[in-house]
């Protein structure tokens, strides 16, 4: 069964008399435990199509069924508790809490569930999701007293302390050097590998694409091409790392 | 909605400590508008509270006669001068009183002079104080140990303190024996009363100080009345009954004062006050007040509510003047409070945005910017609070005004600083909810 399906989906933005269509029209199909890699230069939409599917957006015309219920048109209130349950998210920015403790930032989530989940509850489990990313020692650690990677592997402790089925990821190597760029890599894969998470990962990188196990390219709020791709191994060096190293 | 209270009053706490001069600063309206409120009502009541607190266990049930008239008056302030202190009043009229006059429940002359008494060898300087039997009732005396004295008997009741003086601290005199003078009396009570005028004072049956002093006229008469609120009726009646035995109120007009002073043309040689206002003059402490209400004419008709509302008219202004200060001083806080929250929900866009990524609704975001405009008021309301505590003691004391602060002042002072954050803070905090997350998350 397929996690997501998307049908005629179209967003357009009014701006004066200018209409901008973000996304005209794109159907597509995303299995459970899919990899998928969405890449597309700046402005072909990757962005717009990764709030729909977050639950964050409504399209203007086309159907959204996620888990196999439309959501392209339920109450704001509904939405938010799909985000809570179903979906992680991982930024570009990590957008962690400043002077906020990274174990208080992966709870963050945790506030919101409903019924509301006691105090102790909530740090237990996030205690839990800091340890799968190798973090339990810097729970007490503020956002500025961690590098980029210890702030995306908090960030991405965070997108899953919910146990969502989906983590949409929004650029997420984007800030990071190429080395912690595939550790985050790796984790993504080990994610979908060990817990069958199903993975949406958008990047204007084809060398990060490299990694899921299909690549969808957009251009203009189309998909161009929609490719299984055989995903590269983390064990391998990145190009760049080969050039320094010839060097 | 309510269940993360504890984790909103957190997060409130932690960024308002995170600029604590700004926070401190936006606090200023609701501390010094709190502080104001305290204050006004700690005025307000304390003036009231000492009156009522004055007459309180008696109630207005007393009446005052006194021989003589120290009315201080001259043809400068209108008044008929007072006769002075001539002791003007008789056992004759005691007894008229006593007959003539409907509803009274105790009455006791008062006679007094200044005299040693000895126990043994131990000779003391006391005040000896003659009274009737029903002194005690009307005064709500506290006899540990004994009883009163029987009326026309040689018994006396003396004071804690000279007891202690003249057979030891602590000691039980009860059933000793005293001499005043040539007379012996049998001791029967302690008074244990804090007043002045029982501490060292011994009280004898009134008959018996007559005789040994060979007394006639007395210096007071006390009534007590049968039912709270009859003693300005009293009084009224006691002045009748005693103008029309001393001859006066009815001589040819010679005064200039008829007027204020009521039927009367000749003044009075004695003088009735009622308990209520002695109570007012005693509760107006400066002695600029006492000496104006003393010489206020029909002073001894005032009644409780009177003596209240004219306690209540000189608190008006100062209530006004607060008042006001307390109006603007909270608005202008509110606004700070709206302001400066205004300004965390700019501040804080991208944290909304991650929020509500995170799955809370945006009546979780409201609560929460909510939450902090309530705490921030809340916390300058209790700053507020202390000082107003002090303010109010100052301004007490500097004016020798009587302050009382209760439970429920504070409490209405803090439930106003809860509803100024609650209605400031509703518009940023709807702002909040109403952020787009998708412009919130891209906000850099
Ligand atoms: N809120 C908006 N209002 C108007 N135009 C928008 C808005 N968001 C996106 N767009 C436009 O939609 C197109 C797709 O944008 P976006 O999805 O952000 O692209 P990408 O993430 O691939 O760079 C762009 O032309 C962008 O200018
Ligand atoms: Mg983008």
């Amino acid at each position: 069964m397929s996690i997501i399906s998307l049908q005629g989906l179209k967003k357009t933005y009014k701006l004066g008399d200018n209409i901008v269509q973000a996304l005209a029209g794109v159907t597509l199909d995303i299995a459970q435990g899919e990899f998928v890699a969405i890449t597309g230069p700046s402005g072909s939409g990757k962005s717009t199509m990764m709030h729909i599917l977050g639950c964050l957006d409504r399209p203007t015309e086309g159907k959204y069924m996620l888990n196999g219920k439309d959501v392209s048109s339920l109450p704001r209130d509904e939405l938010a508790d799909i985000r809570n349950k179903q979906i992680g998210f991982v930024f570009q920015g990590f957008n962690l809490l400043p002077r906020t403790t990274a174990v208080e930032n992966v709870e963050v989530p945790l506030l919101y569930t409903r019924p509301v989940m006691p105090a102790a509850e909530r740090r237990e489990r996030a205690m839990k999701a800091l340890t799968a990313m190798g973090l339990q020692d810097r729970y007490d650690h503020h956002p500025n007293q961690l590098s980029g990677g210890q702030q995306q592997r908090v960030a991405i402790a965070r997108a899953l302390v919910n146990e969502p089925t989906l983590i949409l990821a929004d650029e997420p190597t984007g800030n990071l050097d190429t080395k912690t760029s595939i550790e985050v890599m790796r984790i993504l894969q080990e994610l979908r590998e060990e817990k069958g998470i199903t993975i949406v990962l958008i990047t204007h990188e084809p060398d990060i694409a490299a990694y899921g196990t299909r690549i969808i390219a957009v251009r203009d709020g189309k998909i161009l091409s929609d490719e299984p791709n055989t995903p590269r191994s983390t064990l391998e060096m990145a190009p760049e790392q080969i050039m320094v190293t010839a060097n | 909605m309510f269940a993360l209270m504890p984790v909103n009053i957190r997060l409130a706490l932690r960024s308002l400590s995170r600029n604590r001069l700004r926070t401190l600063l936006t606090m200023l309206g609701m501390i010094i508008g709190v502080a104001a409120v305290l204050t006004m009502v700690a005025l307000g009541t304390g003036a009231r509270a000492s009156v009522e607190g004055e007459v309180g266990s008696a109630g207005t049930k007393l009446v005052f006669v006194h021989s003589g008239n120290y009315i201080r008056g001259g043809a400068s302030v209108g008044i008929e001068e007072g006769s002075g202190g001539a002791d003007t009043l008789t056992l004759a009229d005691m007894n008229a009183i006593k007959s003539e006059v409907q509803g009274i429940k105790f009455i006791s002359p008062g006679l007094s002079t200044r005299t040693s008494v000895t126990v043994g060898a131990t000779k003391a300087f006391a005040k000896i104080e003659g009274v009737a039997p029903a002194y005690s009732d009307a005064y709500s005396w506290d006899l540990k140990p004994g009883k009163m004295f029987e009326d026309n008997s040689s018994q006396a009741v003396v004071g804690r303190a000279l007891a202690d003086q003249l057979f030891g601290k602590g000691s039980n005199p009860v059933g000793k024996s005293m001499q005043i003078r040539d007379q012996v009396f049998e001791i029967v009570g302690v008074t244990s009363g804090e007043s002045e005028d029982h501490k060292d004072t011994v009280f004898v049956p009134y008959q018996k100080l007559q005789s040994a002093l060979g007394m006639q006229n007395i210096k007071e008469i006390v009534i007590a009345a049968d039912k709270a609120g009859e003693a300005s009726r009293i009084g009224e009646d006691v002045k009748k009954v005693l103008r029309k035995r001393h001859g006066q109120g009815n001589g040819a007009a010679k005064s200039y004062l008829s007027a204020q002073a009521g039927s009367g043309t000749s003044p009075d040689d004695f003088t009735v006050e009622t308990q209520a206002a002695q109570a007012l003059t005693k509760g107006l402490y400066t002695p600029a007040a006492a000496f104006a209400l003393a010489n206020l004419p029909k002073l001894d008709e005032v009644n409780l509510e009177e003596m209240a509302d004219t306690l209540d008219h000189a608190s008006d202004t100062m209530t006004a003047l607060l008042a006001s200060i307390a109006g603007v001083s909270l608005i202008v806080g509110g606004i700070g409070i709206m302001n400066i929250m205004l300004v965390s929900v700019t501040e804080r866009t991208r944290e909304i945005g991650l929020r509500v990524a995170s799955g809370a609704r945006s009546s979780d975001v409201a609560m929460q910017f909510l939450i902090e405009a309530v705490t921030l008021s809340v916390l300058g309301g209790l700053i507020g609070l202390v000082l107003g505590l002090v303010a109010s003691r100052l301004i007490g004391w500097s004016l020798a005004w009587p302050v009382s602060v209760s439970f429920a002042a504070m409490g209405l002072a803090m439930g106003i600083a809860a509803a100024v954050g609650l209605v400031f803070g509703i518009y940023p905090a709807r702002r909040a909810s109403l952020l787009d997350p998708i412009d919130a998350l891209r906000t850099e």
